[in-house]
């Protein structure tokens, strides 16, 4: 007979032992019963709360990652989910990944010419070559200026002769702006009789093996590039990042060696929206190997920061000079395969008619007048680009907006092109293709932002209207609901309309600190139906008033048909 | 009864507790921080480095050694000899410094044709102007078509021959200004020893006599030597869809018995016209060749100027006419299927005769056909073609571009 460590319990025990468990149980449930808001809601920073020093280099080689989105991804039917890492209010909070500047904060002229440089230029008296570089299609160099600080140095190709350097140093100003973290770069020199090696410079040779990189090698790149009239070259030089490099990121899942990387890219909107980004600037090479991940030390703490490295493939920069279907075909697709071939090519696709009236080798093939973001292609597709859905691109739109004319001359101004012809038609364009991105986007899906609720009533914004994408009068509809916050469970109370976007706000709104109500607010206008889909809203009684917690533009899941995928 | 008792009373502490807790809950309301802080708390126990699967860590391994270099084994499909069927074989490359490299090959045919050589290659000399190669080798071809004389023969009347072959040969290109611009030169050590053919078809020797086809049977060592002057701006040799090449060769044959030796020219023009941003390419070549007697020596059989085969007249059989001169003129409509595959509807004409004075537009044999080639931007890994010509269809499969 074993003997237990604890005693026998009499038969009547049970049943005041079974209250016991049932009573600790419910308790359980209570306090952990999931509430729609939180207390911090809606947050404005994405926690890194690990120590991710167990991170290590990992290199997402591009052939395998090519064919892998060309013949698998490309077969990935979109989710139709709400991206992860947005916050109650459908806004994307400030992360290693991202943070909001443009449409947020206000930008000057100088600040977009800037960019992301905060340090100071390169020293270009002299050059010490260390390296080849590896990277990218435009040739280059890794080098220490005069000063003895690590740069990358890229140049241009003789058929775009300050294309390829202009594009980085445009692109990049953008990017930052839209609140990608990005290299900082600088248009510099590059004088051959300046130039020194670096008694360690290695070049690997198609022996595999690395040996002393010298002058002729160097001279080897130089035959491939642009060269001034004075024997100059014009480069780029991006400043070597801080931390230790982890290798590139993918369009899909999560880092499985980074604790705090929890959200799957592909449910990321900073990622999702490059779809928009991309389609603008026309940012047709979205691979790992564009992207770095870096390990960096923030509040004492080892966290992974994540870096939209290199954005030179925009504009019309190609790989190659002939490469006429970038960005209306990935490449390769089978419906366009099936076409030609059966077609003998006769069956045309939009690349091969559209006209260039105006080309400048700084600016390569890139217009605005045929664009059509809708249509618009990366070299190959990510999962990211496929999971997008028209809230992304709303909110990607709505930064877009945020790009004035002016913002977007002084973005390209980083460009430093000598021909001001040039830059005046890359200006015009971006300027083009804004106002159609906006066009699509901002009046796909309720357009209705900003809403505040106080004593004198709901005020909200079309984004639409006041972006002159939807011209018209709107008759704004708002339902107004009292809403448990820990059930979910609404009780109607008014509906009010307005011909303006303000509307007194009904009688008997709760008072009580801590207390909900939800206001769905659609807008009726003819030419846009799909407005009347309200946009839900969310407010919280605080001892200051209401404050706006909650924000759906779109239900939690689409159908992948409504997803951008689907509606391309 | 008194354990009952203490349950009664844990019940009821319990009950308090639970409400309790609730209230407890709300001064203790979970956050969203929380929410996401105790996620990555929970990934810390599953962090493990990327996966890799095996598909990946092949393609890896294929990317590395293309961009990185250190490739050893490689396949090899190149024939010994024209017309010899599929050929399957491998060859070993080893760099010998940090470009120069040597490739020990061979290969062997479902007609029972064999190649094994070995080649040094310098790609990178004066400052990147010169490239030269050494190669060394043998190749024994089994039953090579010979058709006759002239391009008025009957297909019926195809005969085989066999050779083998030692060679040695130094070759040096030369592009003066890196591009366009070509100069090449070489010599080149051979030893032919043609022998009754196998196959199907009778042997040379039991229809012709040394008398009537000069070479047959023979032994013949020359010594080659060629010179090339040409202008080459297509994008690439083996793959493009525009640009030409325009160039002249120069050949001569020394017999060291004085018996076969001659000479000969080779005049080639391509020409590619990109249509609609490449979405078509009219490629077009015209090959002359030409050759001419040393004094009372004669050309044998085998070394005169031929056509018919994969990449000239394709619809004809490999060797399918012979004479002392040769008129090629190729055209295809390419059109772009996508990045990596174009197709191609083509027409080929040409004429062999004695006289060079011959070499017009009468009497050419002509084939026209369909192709579908699957290319890199530099090369073509694939050609499928389909022909027809008066003499049936033939099916060509090839590793490199018609031209």
């Amino acid at each position: 007979m074993s003997r237990s460590r604890f005693p026998r319990l009499p038969r009547r025990a049970w049943l005041p032992l079974l209250v016991v468990v049932a009573c600790v149980a419910l308790g359980s449930t209570a306090s952990t019963q999931r509430q729609r808001f939180y207390r911090d809601d809606p947050i404005s920073r994405e926690p890194d709360s690990q120590d991710a020093s167990a991170t290590a280099l990992h290199d997402i080689k591009s052939i395998y990652e090519m064919t892998y989105n060309l013949f698998v991804t490309a077969d990935h039917k979109p989710s139709g989910e709400r991206a992860k890492n947005i916050n109650t209010i459908d806004e994307v909070p400030d992360s290693n990944w991202f943070t909001n500047r443009i449409g947020t904060t206000p930008i000057t002229p100088e600040q977009m010419t800037r960019g992301a440089n905060v340090g100071a230029p390169p020293d270009p008296s002299k050059w010490i070559l260390t390296r080849e570089k590896t990277a990218g299609v435009h040739p280059g160099f890794t080098a220490r200026d005069a000063k003895g600080e690590t740069w990358f140095l890229q140049f241009d190709p003789p058929y775009y002769d300050e294309g390829a350097t202009g594009a980085v140093a445009v692109a990049s100003r953008m990017f930052w702006a839209l609140g990608y973290n990005q290299v900082e770069l600088f248009l510099s020199t590059f004088d051959p009789k300046k130039v020194e090696f670096d008694p360690k410079a290695t070049i690997r040779r198609p022996s595999g093996k690395r040996t002393r990189f010298d002058r002729d090698d160097m001279n080897a790149i130089l035959d491939r590039v642009a060269k001034k009239p004075d024997g100059t070259y014009r480069v780029v030089a991006g400043r070597l990042l801080p931390g230790k490099v982890l290798g590139g990121y993918l369009f899909q899942g999560t880092r499985p060696d980074d604790p705090n990387d929890v959200v799957p890219h592909e449910h990321r909107r900073d990622l999702r929206a490059l779809r928009v980004f991309g389609a603008w600037t026309n940012l047709t090479d979205l691979k790992a190997a564009n992207t770095l991940d870096t390990l960096v030390s923030e509040n004492g703490r080892m966290v992974v920061k994540h870096y939209l490295q290199d954005v030179g493939s925009t504009f019309g920069m190609c790989n190659e000079l002939y490469e006429w279907d970038l960005s209306y075909e990935h490449f390769y697709q089978g419906d366009t395969t099936r076409k030609r071939f059966f077609s003998f090519g006769f069956a045309l696709s939009p690349w091969q008619t559209i006209p260039y009236k105006e080309y400048y080798p700084s600016v390569g093939k890139f217009e605005g007048d045929e664009f059509d973001p809708k249509k618009w292609k990366p070299q190959t597709p990510t999962t990211a680009y496929m999971e997008a859905r028209g809230d992304d691109a709303f909110w990607a739109a709505r930064r877009i907006a945020a790009f004035s004319d002016e913002l977007i001359r002084a973005a390209v101004k980083a460009g430093q092109f000598t021909d001001p012809k040039a830059e005046k038609y890359l200006g015009d364009v971006l300027i083009k293709r804004r106002d159609k991105i906006l066009a699509l986007y901002l009046t796909a899906i309720n357009p209705i932002v900003n809403p505040r609720l106080d004593a004198s009533g709901l005020t909200f914004e079309n984004a639409a209207i006041a972006a002159g994408v939807a011209k018209g009068q709107p008759t704004y509809r708002a339902s107004w609901m009292l809403f448990d916050n820990t059930t979910g469970a609404t009780k109607p109370l008014s509906t009010t309309d307005s011909q303006t976007t303000t509307m007194a706000a009904p009688a008997g709104l709760p008072t009580a600190p801590g207390s909900y109500v939800q206001v769905d607010i659609s807008a009726d206008l003819a030419a846009f139906p799909t407005w009347k889909q309200p946009v839900k809203t969310y407010f919280r009684r605080t001892a200051q008033g209401w404050q706006l917690v909650g924000l759906e533009r779109l239900p939690e899941t689409v159908p992948a048909a409504q997803t951008l995928q689907g509606e391309s | 009864m008194r354990i009952c008792r203490v349950f009664t009373l844990l019940a009821w502490v319990a009950v308090l507790l639970g409400s309790g807790r609730t209230v407890g809950a709300q001064a203790q309301e979970p956050s969203r921080i929380g929410v996401i802080e105790q996620a990555q708390a929970e990934k810390v126990k599953t962090l493990h480095p990327y996966p890799v699967s095996t598909g990946e860590r092949i393609m890896n391994k294929v990317e590395d050694i293309t961009v990185n270099g250190g490739l050893h084994w490689h396949p090899f499909f190149e024939n010994a000899y024209r017309g010899g069927g599929f050929a399957l074989g491998a060859g070993y490359m080893h760099h010998v410094s940090s470009y120069n490299l040597l490739d020990v090959r061979g290969s062997y045919s479902i007609r029972n044709y064999k190649r094994a050589e070995v080649e040094f290659m310098a790609p990178r000399m004066f400052h990147r102007r010169g490239k030269l190669s050494l190669l060394g080798g043998y190749r024994e071809a089994t039953q090579v078509g010979f058709y006759g004389i002239g391009t008025d023969t009957d297909k019926d009347d195809r005969a085989n021959y066999a050779f083998d072959l030692w060679y040695g040969s130094a070759m040096m290109t030369v592009q003066p200004t890196r591009r366009f611009l070509t100069l090449r030169g070489g010599f080149e050590l051979a030893e032919w020893n043609t022998k009754p053919g196998e196959g199907t078809a009778p042997s040379v020797d039991e229809v012709y006599t040394p008398a009537t086809l000069p070479g047959l049977d023979s032994r013949i060592t020359y010594l080659h030597s060629q010179g090339t002057l040409g202008f080459d701006w297509r994008t690439a040799e083996d793959y493009t869809r525009r640009g030409g090449f325009y160039g002249v060769t120069f050949h001569d044959y020394t017999d060291s018995d004085d018996v076969f030796g001659f000479q000969k020219v080779d005049y080639e023009l391509i020409q590619h016209f990109p249509i609609l941003r490449e979405t078509w390419a009219i490629s077009l070549r015209g090959l002359i060749e030409t050759t001419w007697l040393k004094g009372d020596q004669e050309i044998p059989y085998f070394m005169l100027p031929s056509l018919g085969g994969g990449s000239n007249l394709r619809g004809y059989s490999s060797w399918r006419f012979r004479d002392r001169n040769s008129l090629l003129l190729q055209g295809e409509w390419r059109i772009l299927v996508n990045r990596y595959m174009d197709t191609a509807f083509f027409y080929d004409a040409g004429k062999v005769t004695r006289l060079t004075a011959d070499l017009d537009l009468d009497g050419l044999k002509h084939d026209f056909g369909f192709g579908v080639r699957f290319h890199t931007p530099i090369s073509t890994p694939l050609r499928i073609d389909l022909a027809k010509s008066p003499e049936g269809l033939a099916i060509v499969f090839s590793n490199s571009a018609a031209f």
